[in-house]
């Protein structure tokens, strides 16, 4: 190695690098600094060149971080009243558009100013009109129809008023939505009016073949504030499939085949008629777009709330004792039926044990199973006690 | 839907349930109507299928045949909705047809944007960019209000707009200098972005220009080199055989 030309070649990566071990040794040494077998002294050197290093980088470091530490406390004030400087800074949105708000928290009502918002108003191109839609259609322009918002309203309010009184007399509604984003809008609003929903394919069939398409499906009879009754197993196990009472579908044009099951069974529906759509499939029409999610989520929410007013409505008459709704005639039979069993069986046991002569082992008398008056006319004779009136 | 009386199945509902329910065959049986039916005893639905006489839009009178042997056609269609806006949108659309080309909002949050706007206080509204359609609004109210006629209410209102344009303008480039001088950079140019792809379209067709001539050459070569080594096979075979 020529000595007088070391600065020259290695100064500026001698100055610049690290000083690291191996690299020195290298420079400085002619001789190999491979540890080859026999060389343990220099193998030794090395390792603890290198470990003395290595301890001096760590508490350097160390107390690198010590000082970055202790900076900190001054940098986060400096931060803080930075922001709190600058936060004024800018333009703040007022008012900002959610869309989910409006199924999250729909309306009560719709005024004409939601329903345009919501782009209710937009039917279809003029050539794709159902002429039987004319009386719902405002004009044209633009080579669309526009429905009048003020027969969407005036129809709106009449099918919210259809949801609520079935929810008020205990009817079992079903929300039908199956296009493309309506499953969020179905569930909320069947959630709200306590209702079901379907979101899918409707299986054909399902009201008019009921008894095999729906067979062993899970029902319970509930009282009238809404309990589960205990004793129906039986009842439940032979029941037939039940029906909706009212059957609200959100798209017409895909599901004719569930609007013509309805009809024939006789249950009512409430439908969204497009200016494409037929206003004679359902019985109470809402003439509006379908086609955006936004219109269909808005007149949903309505419909929805509707529905949840009609629950409240029916519970809380329900607590005062008022029910508008009667028993179904098949589970008034079961429970007449199953009356009878019990008062046969009590009366074969009454028998057997007078027959027998034993002692009454369930402790009934045959008094107990008697009216008071019954029992005071055994006692004293028939006429014995005079009528109250 | 089907054809005949089964159309009014869905409308009927109500008077079919009340009919099945009033039948006198078994007239002392407990039978109870569904829910439904006493719910919807007074809400009966709305009648279908009429067809109104339309409201009449357009601005001016409906011209009517005068022969009475030719019946007024499509007397039930609905009309076209006309505004007076309309006309004025399409002079200044036609004039500004790049105007066309900046976004534009479609939506609004509570339909009540129009009250919002007052066009006696100018161009500027608050909640709304600045666009073709501040031209129309202002201009109109300019007519109605101001009693302009409509060359000068859209001299008015479009010299108002290019100012307001300039204005503009000018802020976002000041604003762009200011940010490249504080060390912001936005990246290559639209037409930047645009040459480049240009670019590497001719790249890649000289490329598959040069692949399809080498070929080309290749099998011009290959023709004449069969050409000259014909008589050779044939000489070979001669001498063989």
């Amino acid at each position: 190695m020529i000595i007088r030309n070391f600065g020259v070649r290695h100064g500026r990566q001698v100055l610049s690098a690290p000083p690291s071990a191996p690299s020195c040794l290298r420079l400085l040494s002619t001789q190999t600094t491979t540890a080859v077998a026999g060389n343990e002294a220099a193998v030794e050197q090395l390792a603890a060149l290198s470990a003395t290093h290595a301890a001096r980088e760590a508490r350097l470091a160390a107390k690198r971080q010590e000082r970055e530490i202790a900076a900190m406390p001054s940098k986060f004030k400096k931060f803080i009243a930075y922001q709190k400087e600058t936060e004024k800074l800018g333009s703040e949105i007022e008012r900002r558009y959610l869309p989910d708000e409006i199924i999250r928290n729909p309306p009560h009502d719709a005024s004409l100013e939601d329903l345009l918002a919501a782009q209710c108003h937009m039917g279809h191109h003029v050539s794709r009109w159902n002429p039987a839609n004319s009386r719902y259609i405002y004009g044209q322009r633009s080579d669309i129809h526009i429905i009048s918002l003020e027969q969407t309203a005036a129809h709106l309010r009449r099918a919210a008023r259809v949801v609520e009184e079935v929810a008020y007399y205990g009817g079992l509604i079903l929300f039908v939505g199956n296009r493309k984003g309506q499953m969020p809008i179905v569930t909320r609003m069947a959630e709200m009016a306590g209702a079901c929903h379907l979101f899918q394919k409707w299986t054909p069939g399902c009201i008019t073949n009921k008894d095999v398409l729906l067979q062993g499906g899970q029902l319970k009879i509930v009282d009238e504030t809404d309990r589960e009754l205990q004793g129906f197993d039986e009842h439940l196990r032979d029941c037939r499939p039940v029906t909706p009472d009212l059957v609200v579908c959100l798209n017409p044009l895909e599901n004719y085949s569930m609007l013509r099951e309805c009809a024939v069974a006789t249950i009512p529906t409430v439908g969204i008629v497009d200016t494409d759509a037929d206003p004679s499939w359902v019985t109470y029409q809402i003439p509006a777009n379908d086609d955006s999610l936004r219109s269909v989520a808005l007149i949903a929410g309505v419909l929805g709330r509707a529905g949840e007013r009609g629950q409240q409505r029916r519970l809380e008459d329900a607590k005062q004792g008022v029910v508008a709704w009667q028993t179904p005639k098949d589970v008034t039979t079961f429970v007449n039926r199953v009356n009878k069993n019990i008062k046969a069986e009590a009366a074969a046991k009454e028998k057997k044990r007078l027959a027998e002569g034993g002692p009454d082992d369930n402790g009934l008398k045959p008094a107990d199973l008697m009216t008071e008056e019954e029992v005071l006319a055994e006692m004293f004779g028939p006429g014995a006690v005079p009528s109250k009136y | 839907m089907a054809r005949g009386p089964s159309r009014l199945l869905a409308s009927r509902v109500h008077q079919t349930a009340t009919e099945h329910l009033s039948s006198t065959i078994y007239p002392n049986t407990y039978n109870p109507p569904p829910p439904w039916v006493n719910a919807l005893a007074n809400i009966p639905p709305s009648e279908i299928w009429t067809r109104p006489y339309p409201e009449q839009h357009s601005l001016t009178p409906l011209h009517l045949p005068k022969s009475r042997k030719t019946p007024p056609k499509s007397l039930y269609r609905p009309t076209k909705i006309a505004h007076p806006e309309d006309r004025l949108r399409k002079d200044f659309y036609g004039d500004h047809p790049w105007e066309l080309a900046r976004p534009k909002l479609l939506m609004e949050i509570d339909g009540k944007d129009a009250r919002y706007y007052d066009w006696s206080k100018g161009m500027r509204q608050k909640g709304m960019k600045l666009s073709g359609e501040s031209v129309v609004q202002r201009q109109l109210w300019l007519m109605e209000v101001g009693g302009m006629t409509k060359k000068q209410a859209y001299d008015k209102a479009r010299k108002e707009f290019y100012q307001l344009r300039r204005f503009e303008e000018t802020e976002a480039r000041i604003a762009q200098e200011e940010a490249r001088a504080y060390g912001a950079y936005f990246g290559k140019t639209v037409t930047q972005v645009g040459m480049e792809l240009e670019d590497k379209e001719y790249n890649a067709w000289l490329k598959w220009a040069g692949e399809e001539i080498e070929g080309q050459e290749m099998e011009r070569q290959a023709a004449y080199a069969n050409d000259i080594d014909l008589p050779e096979v044939e000489g070979e075979e001669v001498v063989d055989a």
